[in-house]
């Protein structure tokens, strides 16, 4: 079984759709559960209409399942508020890199 | 001021130092830049009635805000080539809101309505990509300063449009019951996207937009580039597509009569009547597609009530 710390390590790996910046940097994991197989992902995103929910999902999905012993993994979207506070300070170099921030 | 001569431009150009204004161009080059912006600035901006037509059709309220979040962006980039061009002197409200809708100078494609959500998936994965292509040559080599620092956000955008397309393409192919009609939409979209990288090197120099450094590439050359992704992404999902690799050329070649002759009523390419002339092809963009005039209205509309009563 994975640890929450890997869990969250392999998350790095899973970029926003649109810039080059992991949905850690950008604040978007809000809890990350091991319970033996089933891993629990709680997402929230930047905004209620984020064009991009369902990549974001699969993206997320598809990194965990790739940790060993996992076998299902739930995303929950949570929808807690968002703001640019959330963003790492890794997060907000990338972001100001592509003219963003 | 006046303007450097010529040679001191092409100078500057050759050593690779980007022209920042007018006080490092000539005349010609201000032209051609002002022509290849307004090409990006209009195409960007008729996608947006074209796409939403088409967005009524999504099939979920996520993938409707997908396919919202895709036409902000377009405005968002619509917006940044009007404005170099404003910086450049241009009255970009007359551009938009006064001129005649056949006078736009977006491609052909987006005279053609998009009639279903399918149709909307593979303009984001033909079109935007065609559209990526493009720009992704300007960002690369154009000599203009300010236009290349504003792609970079541009170029990261439209990456998410090609994924969105690319998704829903493989979901649609995923059932027997929806992949027939892509591959409908894929038998017209496929030969349109060609078409849109226009006249190939034969018939057309880019002698001057290659020295001016306005691109970086020839029209046969990003032709090439785009279906070097664009067939192996069909292929993967087993669509069927005019085109294939040929190993011993190193090139794609194209497998149907091209340029064709497009019939706008049924879309549909009429390859049984062989290929015909590009003066046919641009003697039909010039008389502009079905639904350009709608698309052109959408957007004036607004302005034009909100100038009767003020």
């Amino acid at each position: 079984m994975p640890t929450a710390e890997q869990v969250r390590e392999v998350l790095r790996s899973v970029l926003d759709p649109e810039y080059p910046v992991s949905v850690v940097d950008l604040g978007l994991v809000r809890g990350v559960e091991v319970d033996g197989a089933v891993v629990r992902v709680r997402l929230t995103f930047t905004s209620l209409g984020c064009p991009c929910v369902e990549l974001i999902q699969e993206d997320v999905r598809r990194a965990v399942l790739q940790l060993e012993g996992v076998e299902e993994v739930v995303v929950e979207q949570v929808f807690e508020p968002w703001s640019r506070q959330h963003i790492s300070p890794e997060g907000l170099r990338r972001l100001r890199e592509v003219g963003v921030v | 001021m006046v303007a450097p001569a010529e040679q001191v431009l092409l100078q500057r150009i050759r050593e690779g130092r980007l022209v920042e204004g007018p006080e490092h161009a000539t005349e010609r080059y201000l032209e051609g830049l002002k022509r290849t912006l307004v090409v990006s600035a209009d195409t960007e901006l008729i996608s947006a009635p074209a796409y939403l037509r088409a967005a009524r059709h999504a099939p979920s309220l996520n993938a409707y805000v997908s396919a919202l979040g895709i036409i902000q962006d377009e405005l968002g980039h619509a917006h940044i080539a009007y404005r170099l061009l404003e910086d450049l002197g241009v009255d970009t409200e007359a551009l938009v809101y006064e001129r005649s809708p056949e006078d736009f100078k977006y491609p052909y494609a987006f005279d053609v309505p998009l009639d279903s959500w399918t149709e909307l998936v593979v303009a984001n994965a033909f079109y935007d990509r065609a559209g990526f292509v493009l720009l992704g040559d300007i960002f690369r080599h154009t000599s203009y300063g300010p236009w290349k620092r504003a792609l970079v956000k541009v170029d990261r955008e439209e990456n998410f449009h090609l994924r969105h397309g690319e998704r829903w393409m493989e979901i649609l192919a995923s059932d027997p019951s929806t992949k027939a009609e892509l591959q409908r939409a894929v038998d017209w979209m496929f030969v349109m996207t060609l078409e849109w990288f226009g006249l190939p090197d034969h018939l057309k120099r880019h002698t001057e937009q290659i020295e001016y450094g306005l691109k970086g590439s020839t029209n046969d050359q990003l032709r090439q580039q785009w279906m070097s992704t664009a067939v192996p992404l069909c292929e993967r999902l087993g669509l069927k597509v005019p085109a294939h690799y040929d190993p011993d050329r190193g090139q794609y070649v194209i497998d149907c009569p091209f340029p064709a002759e497009f019939d706008e009523a049924s879309k549909r390419w009429r390859f049984e009547e062989g290929p015909v002339s590009w003066d046919a092809v641009l003697a039909r963009w010039r008389r502009r597609g079905p639904a350009n005039e709608e698309f052109v209205e959408q957007l004036q509309r607004g302005w034009r009530q909100l100038r009767a009563v003020a």
